[in-house]
């Protein structure tokens, strides 16, 4: 990322530090912004080698003919470049903290505020300046350039972790879970990154702390809270397909209390990859998000916060029916969702060692899905979907001493749900709690471990426990590690759903309820023959996962960045339907089993190098290898063919089998930020690369298994330009998918689009 | 509907020939058995209303014969009845059939692990429903797609053994690729089938 302020920063040192100017003083001193001496710092003339300073965080350079650069850096720390005048000017240097390390807290790894740099799993971190570099406007244009992480069109854009679906992902604001999922979807289109402080990207099992769907991996989007006395930023962002954005951010910060206000509008006229079919690829919507944080020192160990947002989502459409009276075919398409959050905390801080954090969560989350024939408006579908979720969780962390932090939880979840495909409306409730101990036995030396106990009306119990390590072999290199249990409960689908396709003939049961569905079925005469007995139907267990994370950090240089994650996880009892009893008219019914088990497996590596201060590079390579389980057995048995366009048909071997569908073996990404000094314009150039991948069974056998049945790789590349005056007006420019490639197999490519966005801050602080 | 025969040369059914010559006491002489291609056989489902799953218009099922190798009516002898996904052998006559799995052009006996068995009043001999019986729902696509390696043998009338493997769903035997499960006319079977006429369990 940029510090678009190289020359401020300068500037600052140079007049904060003015008292201790010396002119022309032979020896230069390395300060942080406290003015104590980086002791780690280097020295670098000219591209030579790079020098030590001594233990006062002081250096000298001998005067000698040419020095064009000198280069200061320290691990932690922004790189500070000067020209000779500069440094003979200067006395001492103040190195900004590096907003990459240092700054970069994370909370979702632990519950607790945890530095990037110590933890010992695998995060991304995610600033705003990064954030801003992708041109995004909703959360899945900032994820979708991130290495390991692809958006699939699924019900919505689907988050794909560690070759893992949504269905097992936790989306987490400020901590807090997101519930709303089509078909195990959470839809990344729904949130706004108006006013998004950072991102953190966990990756591997987190159910030892969030329990339930935390399989593959945490996205916690953190938002912003004010630091300045008031604050009032208005935006406008423009994009192809007449998308629009304004919003307006407010934050107010009078010491004692603070409070952030958004207020986020978008809508889009959406796109069409297939003009010859009635019905757009993406139908137009609009979507508008309010969210106000408001925080508070209740006294000076009590402190109060108080967060709600509202989310509404408003879609039309068309589609055409291929059957009945040809006037009656077309049918308009009415789509609603309502998204409301409130969650309060108390944290009552007693004294250094204990902190203990109260907080409620209520999310009431609803859809209504109204079709209608388009000439007559009489009704053809309707949908409707309630549910409320709400969570009350009471969180110790005890500081024993410096090397042992201790976290006890405990919590309560009640959730409902009323839908037009499930009976009545039902209630689940579930307890758990979970312990965690933070061990730092030596410097070089962490350890992290723990265990949540969940137990549910319907699933049962779960345990997942989970140990992380990191050891720092030298300040240059560290290796880290962890294994860990995961888990994803049954959703509403799988337990309660009660679905009848009446064109297709077929019923649909969640496990619940099957018993009673088929019963009743058999009392109308329509069942044929029962082939799995009801009653022994409803013990649907969780999903469950054993996961192993494992890797390095390494800086050889302090340019230079480099992170590697190994990562296999092995998921057993996955949920899918099988016939339970045949009809009369010759189809099924069907409910849901555990059924599956899965291996993701793979690597991910990042590296960085800051070429100079105004020019970085980095780049991103994923490796992914997926398979499932039960396909290999078949295989192994000599049960699993293909057959060929000239009915040849051939044994399915081992080699021929291309793991899940929607999976790239091979993704990556490459990116270039340059800073331009004479204009200060930012120029942030990414191409972003995802490898074939197998969209769709063609020969039949419904595995992935034949070089038609993958989707040609591409590249999206990607620009953008942006440039602050003043540090009050922000412009940027830009557009992704320059090349403007098609990817037919991926509904979510809209081609190329053009975007062009103001932000203005209306104080100045 | 149209039905071409094709001659296919049978490496098996060459090594039976080989075979017969040398053993002068055999009691069946083998006769050339014929792969039989099948193009676009019709056999439309009921017309099922979408909103209610009432049955507007209900369609007959639809009668082949394998020893005629042509469509029949069900006052005549009968081998198979095709409507939609849903096929059904003739229980009045003894019909029975087992599925089993390989490759059609490699099975040159009827196995003996096949368990042949009669429609009736629970139970089909050829089992309806994805992945039980000779197709595939691709739930990716919504196509109905033959599985590879499902061979259907069949008993018929006459008491003579068939081995058959069905292609396609849909008019014209089109590659998955290029099938619209909203507009390619589905119900349209092409199979081939090979029928041993002189009652041995030998292709």
């Amino acid at each position: 990322m940029f510090r678009i302020s190289l020359i401020k920063i300068l500037l600052s040192a140079f007049l904060s530090l003015s008292s201790q100017f010396v002119f022309g003083a032979d020896r230069v001193k390395v300060v942080d912004s406290d003015g104590e001496p980086i002791v780690h710092a280097l020295i670098q003339v000219d591209n030579q080698k790079p020098i030590p300073v001594n233990s006062l965080g002081e250096f000298t350079i001998e005067e000698s003919s040419t020095k064009n650069q000198i280069l200061v850096f320290a691990m932690g720390y922004e790189t500070l470049a000067l020209n000779p005048k500069e440094y003979q000017e200067l006395a001492v240097i103040t190195l900004e903290p590096n907003q990459e390390s240092l700054d970069e807290v994370v909370v979702s790894a632990t519950r607790t505020d945890r530095s990037v740099e110590d933890l010992p799993m695998p995060v991304t971190v995610l600033s705003q300046d990064k954030i801003q570099e992708t041109g995004g406007i909703r959360l899945s244009d900032v994820l979708r350039e991130q290495t390991g992480l692809q958006i699939t069109s699924e019900h919505g854009s689907n988050l794909q972790m560690q070759g893992l679906d949504s269905d097992y992902i936790l989306i987490l604001l400020d901590g807090e879970p997101l519930v709303g999922r089509t078909a195990g979807t959470f839809d990344l289109d729904r949130i706004s990154v108006s006013n998004i402080e950072r991102i953190e990207i966990l990756r591997g099992p987190s159910s030892a702390i969030y329990g339930s769907e935390a399989m593959a991996g945490v996205i916690n989007i953190i938002t912003k809270s004010g630091t300045q006395p008031k604050t009032l930023n208005l935006g406008l962002r423009h994009r192809s397909f007449n998308s629009w954005n304004p919003y307006a951010e407010l934050g107010i910060n009078q010491g004692k209390w603070k409070i952030d206000a958004l207020y986020d509008y978008f809508q889009t006229d959406g796109f069409d990859l297939t003009p010859e079919v009635v019905g757009q690829t993406q139908n137009p919507y609009d979507a508008q998000t309010a969210q106000v944080k408001i925080q508070g020192d209740l006294s000076e160990k009590l402190e109060l916060s108080l967060f709600a947002r509202g989310y509404l989502e408003n879609a039309s459409g068309a589609l055409e029916v291929n059957a009945g009276d040809p006037s009656q075919r077309l049918i308009s398409l009415d789509n609603q969702l309502r998204d409301w959050n409130f969650n309060p905390t108390l944290r009552f801080k007693p004294n250094q060692k204990w902190l203990l954090s109260l907080r409620g969560m209520s999310n009431w989350y609803s859809t209504l899905a109204d079709s209608r024939v388009a000439s007559s408006g009489e009704e053809f579908d309707l949908q409707e979907f309630d549910q409320f979720f709400h969570r009350t969780e009471l969180q110790t962390d005890f500081q024993a001493n410096d090397r042992n932090l201790l976290t006890f939880g405990l919590g309560q979840i009640i959730e409902t749900v009323e839908a037009t495909r499930y009976d009545d409306k039902n209630r689940f409730d579930a307890g758990y709690l979970f312990l965690q101990h933070q061990w730092n036995p030596s410097d070089r030396f962490n350890m992290i471990s723990g265990f949540r106990a969940d137990l549910h009306s319907e699933y049962g119990g779960r345990f997942s426990p989970k140990v992380s390590a990191q050891y720092e072999v030298s300040e240059k290199f560290s290796v880290l590690g962890s294994i860990g249990s995961g888990f994803k409960a049954p959703d509403f689908r799988q337990l309660l759903l009660n679905f009848n396709n009446a064109a297709a003939g077929y019923y649909v049961f969640g496990s619940t309820i099957a018993e009673e569905g088929i019963r009743n079925l058999e009392e109308q005469g329509l069942i044929a023959q029962i082939l799995i007995d009801p009653a022994s139907i409803g013990e649907l267990e969780a999903e469950s996962s054993w996961a192993f994370n494992g890797g390095f950090k390494w800086n050889p240089d302090p340019r230079i960045r480099v992170q590697l994650n190994g990562y296999r996880n092995r998921i057993e009892n996955l949920i899918e339907t099988a016939p339970v009893a045949r009809l009369v008219t010759g189809q099924n019914a069907f409910s849901y089993f555990n059924i599956n088990s899965v291996v993701t497996q793979g690597v991910e590596i990042d590296l960085g190098y800051t070429f100079r201060e105004n020019l970085r590079f980095s780049f991103g390579y994923a490796f992914l290898d997926t398979r499932d389980l039960d396909v290999l057995d078949q295989i192994d048995q000599g049960d699993l063919f293909k057959r060929d366009e000239n009915n040849i048909t051939t044994l399915v071997t081992r080699s021929d089998y291309g793991g899940l569908f929607n999976r790239s073996r091979h993704s990556g990404n490459f990116k270039i930020n340059y800073q331009d000094r004479l204009t200060g314009i930012n120029l942030a150039l990414r191409g972003i690369y995802r490898g074939k991948f197998g969209f769709a069974d063609l020969n039949g056998n419904l595995i992935l298994d034949d070089p038609s049945e993958y989707a040609d790789s591409w590249v999206s590349l990607n620009l953008t330009a942006s440039k602050s005056f003043n540090d009050r007006i922000n412009l940027e420019l830009g557009g992704t998918n320059l090349l403007n490639t098609q990817t037919p197999n991926q509904p979510n490519n809209p081609g190329r689009v053009i975007f062009a966005g103001i932000n203005i801050s209306i104080f100045k602080n | 509907m149209k039905i071409s025969i094709k001659h296919l040369a049978i490496s098996t059914l060459a090594l039976g020939l080989f075979t017969a010559c040398d053993e002068s006491d055999d009691p069946m002489p083998m006769v050339p058995v014929e792969t039989q291609m099948v193009e676009d056989f019709e056999a439309a489902n009921d017309v099922i209303d979408r909103a209610t799953g009432t049955i507007v218009e209900e369609r007959p099922f639809q009668f082949f014969s394998l020893e005629q190798n042509r469509q029949v009516t069900e006052g005549d002898d009968w081998d198979l009845a095709f409507k939609g996904t849903t096929i059904r052998v003739n229980a009045s006559k003894n019909v029975s059939a087992a599925i089993v799995t390989g490759i059609f052009d490699q099975i040159d006996s009827v196995p003996a692990e096949a368990t042949f068995a009669t429609d009736t009043e629970t139970e089909f001999a050829i089992p309806t429903g994805g992945g039980n019986g000779w197709y595939n729902y691709n739930p990716a696509l919504n196509t109905i797609t033959p599985i590879p390696g499902r061979v259907i043998l069949v008993k018929t009338t006459a008491g003579n053994y068939v081995k058959m493997e069905i292609l396609s769903y849909y008019k014209g035997n089109p590659p998955v690729a290029d099938i619209d499960p909203f507009t390619t006319p589905s119900a349209h079977y092409t199979f081939r089938f090979a029928l041993q006429p002189n009652g041995s369990t030998e292709f």
